[in-house]
């Protein structure tokens, strides 16, 4: 989906957003100081920067100073709570501002928000017959358009972007219907068993045991 | 109204008011004293003429003739022509009528010189009357002189003093101003200065070196700010080491947690093979314990700022020989020397405590130092103190990270990164060793040439007592 560059020198943490990343679909490459950055971006120009701003040698705040002028965007991941850093990053053009301990789901909520905003989210998404195109909100099974509901697509397109990964209930209800929706999870039910049967996806879409439900696409 | 105002009005206000009091009354006075001797004047004269005419009238009736008012008249009317020229009127009475001038004798005209002289009794003249000597004391003589010369004079010099009035108003508020300008001068530098205080810049002094109360004022004024000063640095300093310790620690808390809750999410989420679960795993293992580390730290600074010490005599050799045996395998990894050496047999302390203290001052001196080198364990008496020191010929501090070295959750690498040693404890835990010891510690450290740390104990047999 996008080529992502994670800048961050916890080993530990470094690796939990890599192996997310690779999870949902996204190829990154990891830089675990602050000069590596410059290397780095010499041979490849990533879609997106997740920048770490406690970093050996050379913090985060003074990389997006150097990085500036080529423009791509920056989310910044920090320990730190306090108002005058978040303004700080803000002001030096950082995207958005992720703070630790952070939930995965979030981190790639706002990975595919800033994404879409600088508009290198992909605009198709192709698995078995199934072909999804988002900007036209249009599904093909075996190039024939199948008929869905706002609601359907927009359950879809949530499972799709946080694929291999299961969500809850709730968390569904949140992603695609929209923090205020008072429903019932089990209106998450009625919409996943049609998706299932118009895409032909009773295999992809998993049921997790006493967690919700998971769409499988090898990575 | 502005202090200044207030002076120069209430100055310029009270000189002129004295001015005038006292001008007023000088010429009250010389008024006075003028009308005085005109008064006894004009008595002298009047008893001259009053007994030349009473010699006049007594020759008259030794020559047998008699006194008749025609004759009173015409005395009195030749004295009368003499004197007018002088300014001076005189009128005759006979037992309450008047002889002298004839009501008869003028026409009444408006011009004063004819009138009546009865009527003359104006302000500007001095009128006396007094009966002639006896036998003639039922004639009576009125005496009038005229002092408008005097009212004119006493005009003149009022015209004088308004005009001076308005000469020396204005010249006085100008020599006024100036003055009350330069001498309240101070009094607006002080509160410009501490006006510019206010606004938040505690480095301004007043500069005034005067030895008056203005320049009392100045010296104690520059006094309070450079407490104020001394005060609101030492606070922010105060917030500041504080922000940091909450920001450190907030790093130490919320980097192993990001791992563990992210890791758990990971294991228990997504569809992964079982390579990547013993991944996470291991993760949420080590960050685990990391954090248990630091619970555990905290723990150990905490019971030790609220316990106190029981001071035993603690054997050099054995405390030695623990330490290195402790760090044999960590000297060995880093392949570095550990020097032992002490000239004294023993120090006065908490073995177990002192063991620590070293063993996180030699793991320091271990990351500081390059392979090859010598970390240096020495004891010896210093000026009646045991010194225990550790040197090391490693990468040094400078002189701002020597100052922050002992703060809680200090660490020289800003980015915090987990690579080398753990929160930034180690230093603040020592700092606490040593204030429960009630040793000073001392740290001298040269960037790029190594760092000595001595910790000043009481040797064993200087002060039992102490328990």
């Amino acid at each position: 989906m996008a080529n992502i560059l994670v800048v961050e020198d916890e080993r530990p943490i470094s690796d939990l957003i890599t192996m997310n990343l690779k999870l949902v679909g996204h190829t990154y490459s990891k830089a675990y100081r602050g000069p590596d950055v410059f290397d780095m971006l010499e041979h490849e120009k990533p879609d997106l920067i997740l920048l770490d701003v406690m970093l050996p040698e050379l913090n985060g705040f003074e990389v997006m100073q150097r990085i500036a002028p080529l423009q791509i965007p920056v989310i910044l991941i920090t320990a730190k709570n306090s108002l005058a850093d978040r303004i700080k990053g803000f002001e030096l053009g950082a995207d958005d501002y992720i703070m630790k301990p952070f939930e995965i789901l979030e981190l790639l909520a706002r990975i595919n928000v800033v994404l879409r905003r600088s508009e290198k989210s992909t605009s198709s998404f192709i698995c078995d017959t199934v072909e999804v195109r988002y900007l036209e909100r249009q599904v093909l099974v075996d190039q024939t358009p199948v008929d869905l509901t706002v609601r359907e697509f927009e359950l879809l397109e949530v499972l799709i972007r946080n694929r291999n990964i299961a969500l809850s209930r709730e968390k569904l209800l949140e992603l695609a219907w929209g923090y205020d929706f008072a429903g019932e999870s089990r209106t998450v039910d009625v919409h996943i068993r049609q998706l299932r049967k118009k895409l032909g996806w009773e295999d992809r879409i998993k049921t997790v045991f006493k967690l919700g439900y998971r769409l499988e696409v090898q990575v | 109204m502005r202090f200044w105002h207030k002076i120069l009005l209430a100055v310029l206000a009270l000189f002129i008011a004295a001015l005038d009091v006292s001008v007023i009354m000088v010429m009250k006075k010389s008024w006075q004293l003028n009308m005085d001797s005109e008064t006894q004047r004009a008595a002298s004269e009047q008893l001259l003429i009053a007994n030349n005419i009473y010699e006049n009238l007594n020759s008259i009736q030794t020559r047998g003739t008699r006194i008749t008012p025609i004759l009173l008249a015409s005395v009195a009317q030749s004295y009368s022509e003499y004197y007018r020229k002088q300014g001076i009127h005189l009128q005759l009475w006979d037992n309450g009528q008047r002889v002298y001038p004839s009501r008869a004798g003028t026409p009444a005209s408006p011009d004063s010189g004819t009138r009546d002289p009865a009527e003359l009794l104006d302000e500007q003249s001095i009128q006396l009357s007094s009966p002639l000597p006896a036998p003639y004391q039922h004639l009576q003589l009125v005496y009038q002189r005229d002092i408008s010369g005097l009212f004119a004079k006493q005009q003149e010099l009022s015209r004088f003093f308004v005009m001076i009035n308005w000469i020396v108003g204005p010249v006085l508020l100008l020599l006024l101003y100036l003055l009350i300008r330069q001498l309240t001068k101070p009094l607006k530098l002080l509160s410009e200065t501490s006006k510019t205080i206010a606004e938040g810049d505690y480095s301004k002094r007043v500069q005034l070196r005067s030895k008056d109360e203005f320049g009392e004022l100045a010296l104690n004024f520059n006094r309070m700010a450079e407490a104020v000063e001394h005060r609101v640095t030492a606070l922010s300093e105060m917030a500041e080491d504080k922000q940091r310790m909450v920001d450190n620690l907030a790093h130490e808390l919320r980097t192993p947690l990001t791992s563990m809750q992210g890791f758990a999410e990971f294991l228990t989420t997504a569809n992964i093979g079982e390579e990547e679960q013993q991944t996470a795993g291991r993760y949420i293992l080590s960050e685990t314990l990391r954090l248990k580390n630091l619970a555990f730290k905290l723990l150990d600074l905490s019971v030790l700022r609220h316990q106190a010490l029981t001071l035993r005599k603690v054997e050099l050799t054995e405390l030695f020989q623990a330490v290195e045996q402790s760090e044999q395998p960590k000297l060995a990894d880093a392949g570095i020397k550990l020097h032992l050496h002490h000239t004294i047999p023993q120090v006065w302390g908490d073995a177990d405590l002192l063991a620590s203290y070293l063993v996180n001052l030699i793991e320091n001196a271990i990351h500081a130092s390059k392979p090859g080198s010598t970390i240096q364990l020495l004891a010896y008496e210093q000026n009646g103190d045991a010194v225990l020191e550790i040197r090391d010929t490693g990468a040094g501090m400078t002189a701002e990270q020597a100052k922050r070295v002992f703060e809680p959750f200090y660490r020289g690498d800003e980015a915090r990164s987990s690579e080398h040693g753990g929160a930034g404890l180690g230093l603040s835990f020592c700092r606490q060793i040593a204030e429960a010891h009630k040793a000073r510690l001392s740290l001298d450290s040269v960037p790029g040439e190594g760092t000595s740390i001595r910790l000043f104990l009481q040797l064993h047999n200087n002060c039992p007592l102490i328990l």
